[in-house]
């Protein structure tokens, strides 16, 4: 510092040093869509049907389509009702999905005519407490759910196991590890698997990795379901990320074939981010992802920014433009895995004021990735949350009484679930032939926090042994037969339970997701049936009681005492 | 900000059409259009001069040749890398983005696979740099060398993502549309 | 329970209706494994008598047309179109599957390659919705640059 510089005061000395403060913040630049939301450079909304197919789109003739747009008109928008749903105003629109007196379905009907021009009209209109009054009432499952990270910073399988066990039993109905050397993939894969189910039967695992590695490990039942299928809002961004709407919509029907669950991937700041946002504002774009999901046919879609967060959260009205993309996921009917996945922000205050508009109207996966593992070790390269907030969201659901998906549970039983978790994964890999895990692995594993707690391993053994994993065509049901031969009966059970499902097709529907028992639970048979106070979901009975428990209560009884 | 007085600056010097190595032993770096020019340095201030240094003496340090290559019709890491990588001689290649983001690709993988990539450009120093070109070029001698470890700040992308979209943003206008890969000559000077 | 839903697939077989998810609770009657098992035949005991092969774990393109008739009888149109195309794809050999979406990516093929994509599925897989798939793709990426260029192919 010199001599000229100005005196600060001591305030903003301390304002200066605040977490907050090391967040990036830019500029908006709208010719380069830059910008959340409100953009002079969006198309106004049009639609024009002649003989049953639309000829215009929000301003542009057929002839001049680009593949999204075509995409778009052909296979989302119901044409034969476009006309007049997109005359009515878009104020009305709006008001009928924050009036509860206006139903789900109704207000689904009316969206699938809807252009992308138009739905971005409506939802500029609605604030953020708006926005989640109709996320409440849109949300496609009735109950809320949750999904987890389970990840390595040295991609040690141990390490993901025993996490996911623990993430498993603490209330995730999903679980997704990826990779830092991608080749460790299947050795992660078969980790996630073995100590998911080893924590709570049921309980679906995915790989994200590169499209058709992910849809071969898939196939061969090692994982349950998939759901990086990116995709993008403007042709150019589409066609760097190496596909186009019809590759993803026949990837959707390839994993469909297979009985294997899977949803898209999109979020606003992407296509700005990968440097073609065609001069329109984050979130329309993200609407044309959505739409193109729905024309595809695929149940569902992981979007709220995602790995792009940092550009909505750096411009101004962002984290509002994050909120209405996951509102009109939803809208459009789609299960809507809602983002708070990745680091956001240095400010503890800020992550959390990021968290609200999913966390308190509930969304069918309210994180697609709460780090089940320590931020460090989080090869998403970090969540909004992580295991240290464990205990701070149990407050939240406690003192707002909503369900996030997560309760507390006694240390004793995590415990025990990540010895299982441990000792089933080192049982797999000696009846498969893979690299050993020796007895210390296991212990360190019961007690761990992160990856330095753990021996390391031999890498290039380790991924030697993934590859054999590949080359020897090993399946979910070979994963089946070692848990039963290392005498992990019941872990063997619901893994098989889990490949079972493929059979019957359940966990292909809208938003679904397995119970403990195993019964699949989705947009058909717990459909939200939201219809203002005292209807849709409620946080009471037995679930309730679960998440008045924290770790620290004092006993209303003995107050000298604490229950937990 | 002020630059050191022996800060090394890099110019690239066209040579010609990009063509396919016949070398079993090289490896191919291929930059994107904004590299060395109008860009000189990545997102945390790592020169563009000390990069290409630095992965040129740890491919060198492996008695394997480089060779360099802009891509002019394309700034999608993935896409830069696997042009370079078709072009190389062993098939191996070092895929560069002027902020910094780095991948090693190989000719016979899918174009959004790749050996090793470093996707979080503000964690890359010069030594990280050393040891990608190390560990390419023991690639292409058709060795299995332990990844270079990933760093992973979860912070960075708060603090760096929308500075490093704008980056993006602003080499993107640098591509030629339709120009086809050009084979370069690193001059590194002091200034 | 019994459907109650109006019918509303055009596809042949039993009516169902929302009341009848999810089929491996309700209609366990209805589900087969490509090789002809009930799924009460997935046992453990089956699995360690080696009775049971990753055949037996994939789904039949008859299950996929009752899901399709589900989706539609709570109006998701596309998702039932995809469920049908997925009962197509249910013929088609994983490594042939992973091939054909590979073709498909941008400038990954040529317009005669993905004509022959699309007859293979028509011919050999009566495959015909993926098959109009993949001529639509063929379309619009021939009127949209992203066929192979002659040197990339």
């Amino acid at each position: 510092m010199t001599a000229t510089q100005p005196r600060s005061s001591r305030r903003t000395e301390i304002l200066e040093s605040r977490p907050v403060n090391l967040d990036g913040f830019v500029e908006e630049w709208p010719e380069k869509g830059l910008v959340a939301m409100e953009s002079d450079f969006d198309p106004a909304p049009g639609v024009r049907v002649e003989d049953g197919r639309i000829v215009e789109l929000d301003g542009r003739a057929r002839a001049d389509f680009d593949f999204m747009d075509t995409y778009i008109a052909d296979h989302a928008i119901d044409a034969e009702a476009a006309e007049a749903a997109n005359a009515v105003p878009s104020v009305e629109i709006a008001r009928m999905l924050v009036d509860p007196r206006a139903g789900r379905d109704e207000v689904v009907a009316i969206g699938r005519a809807l252009t992308p021009a138009k739905i971005l009209d409506v939802v500029k209109l609605m604030n953020v407490v708006e926005i989640m009054m109709a996320m409440q009432k849109m949300r496609a499952r009735r109950t809320p759910a949750n999904q987890a990270h389970s990840t390595s910073a040295k991609d040690n399988p141990i390490q993901v196991a025993a996490d996911a066990a623990e993430g498993a039993l603490r209330g995730f109905a999903e679980l997704e590890t990826t990779l830092g050397v991608v080749r460790y993939a299947p050795l992660l894969a078969i980790a996630l698997q073995v100590g998911g189910q080893a924590g709570r039967g049921g309980v679906l695992t995915q790989c994200a990795l590169e499209e058709a590695t992910e849809l071969e490990l898939g196939m061969r039942g090692i994982t349950a379901y998939a759901e990086t299928i990116s995709v993008y809002g403007t042709e150019s961004v589409f066609v760097d990320g190496d596909d186009t709407p019809w590759s993803k919509a026949f990837l959707a029907s390839a994993y469909a074939s297979r009985g294997i669950k899977m949803r898209f991937t999109s979020g606003t700041g992407s296509e700005v981010q990968m440097g073609n946002a065609e001069g329109r504002s984050m979130l329309y774009l993200e609407i044309r992802c959505i739409l193109m999901a729905r024309g595809a046919g695929v149940q569902g879609l992981q979007n709220g920014s995602i790995s792009c967060i940092g550009v909505p959260g750096a411009v101004p009205g962002g984290i509002r433009a994050v909120a209405a993309e996951n509102l009109i996921a939803s809208w459009m009917d789609l299960e809507c895995a809602s983002g708070n996945d990745q680091s956001f922000s240095h400010s503890p205050m800020r992550r959390t004021s990021r968290l609200l508009p999913q966390l308190l109207p509930g969304t069918d996966f309210v994180c697609s990735g709460y780090s089940a593992v320590p931020n460090p070790d989080n090869m998403f390269a970090g969540s909004n949350l992580d295991v240290e907030d464990y205990d701070d969201w149990n407050t939240m659901q406690r003192d707002l009484q909503v369900d996030g998906g997560l309760r507390h549970v006694r240390d004793s039983e995590i415990l025990q679930v990540r010895e299982k978790a441990a000792r089933a994964l080192q049982a797999v890999f000696a009846e498969l032939d893979l690299t050993p895990i020796s007895d210390q692995e296991v212990e360190a594993a019961v007690y761990a926090h992160g990856s330095e707690d753990y021996p390391d391993r031999d890498v290039l053994e380790d991924i030697k042994a993934a590859q054999s994993v590949m080359d020897r065509g090993i399946t979910g049901l070979d994963l089946v037969k070692a848990l039963e031969r290392g005498g992990f009966h019941d872990v063997a059970e619901n893994l098989l339970n889990v490949l079972r499902q493929r059979v019957s097709g359940d966990l292909l529907q809208t938003s679904a997701i397995l119970t403990g028992d195993f019964v699949p639970l989705s947009a058909i048979n717990d459909a939200n049936d939201y219809g203002g106070p005292g209807s849709g979901y409620r946080l009471e009975g037995e679930r309730w009681e679960q998440l008045k428990k924290l770790r620290h209560v004092t006993s209303a009884e003995n107050p000298e005492t604490e229950v937990s | 900000m002020t630059a050191p007085a022996a800060e090394r600056t890099l110019t690239l010097n066209e040579i010609g059409p990009a063509k396919r190595g016949s070398r079993p032993d090289e490896v191919v770096v291929a930059v994107s259009p904004a590299f060395a020019d109008p860009f000189t340095k990545t997102i945390v201030d790592v020169p563009h001069a000390e990069v290409i240094r630095q992965i040129l003496a740890g491919i060198e340090e492996q008695g394997v040749t480089a060779r360099m290559v802009k891509v002019w019709d394309t700034a999608d890491l993935a896409a830069v890398a696997h042009i370079g990588a078709r072009l190389s001689g062993s098939g191996i290649s070092i895929g560069l983005l002027s902020r910094g983001t780095t991948m090693i690709h190989q000719r016979d993988l899918a174009r959004l696979s790749n050996l090793e990539l470093f996707p979080q450009s503000p964690l890359l120093d010069a030594e990280v740099f050393r040891r990608i070109g190390s560990n390419a070029a023991q690639y292409a001698k058709g060795e299995s060398p332990a990844p270079v470890p990933t760093r992973n700040d979860q912070m960075a992308r708060p603090r760096w993502q929308a500075k490093a979209a704008l980056l993006h943003l602003k080499e993107f206008e640098c591509i030629v549309a339709g120009r086809k890969p050009v084979e370069v000559e690193p001059v590194i000077s002091r200034r | 329970m019994s459907a109650t839903a109006p019918h509303s697939a055009p596809d042949s077989g039993p009516d169902l209706g929302p009341d009848d998810y999810p089929l491996s609770v309700n209609r366990q009657d209805l589900l087969r494994t490509p090789t002809g098992k009930p799924l009460s035949a997935l046992t453990m005991e089956a699995v360690v008598a080696g009775e049971i092969t990753p055949e037996d774990l994939r789904i039949a393109p008859e299950t996929l047309l009752l899901q399709a008739t589900l989706a539609e009888s709570v109006q998701r149109r596309q998702l039932a179109d995809n469920f049908r195309r997925a009962a197509e794809l249910t013929a088609v050999p994983d490594a042939e599957v992973l091939a054909m979406y590979n073709a498909l990516r941008p400038r990954a093929s040529s317009r005669e390659a993905l004509i022959a994509i699309a007859e293979n599925l028509e011919g050999k897989y009566h495959a015909t919705v993926c098959g109009a798939l993949v001529r639509e793709a063929a379309e619009v990426y021939e009127r949209r640059n992203l066929l192979a260029s002659e040197e990339e192919s």
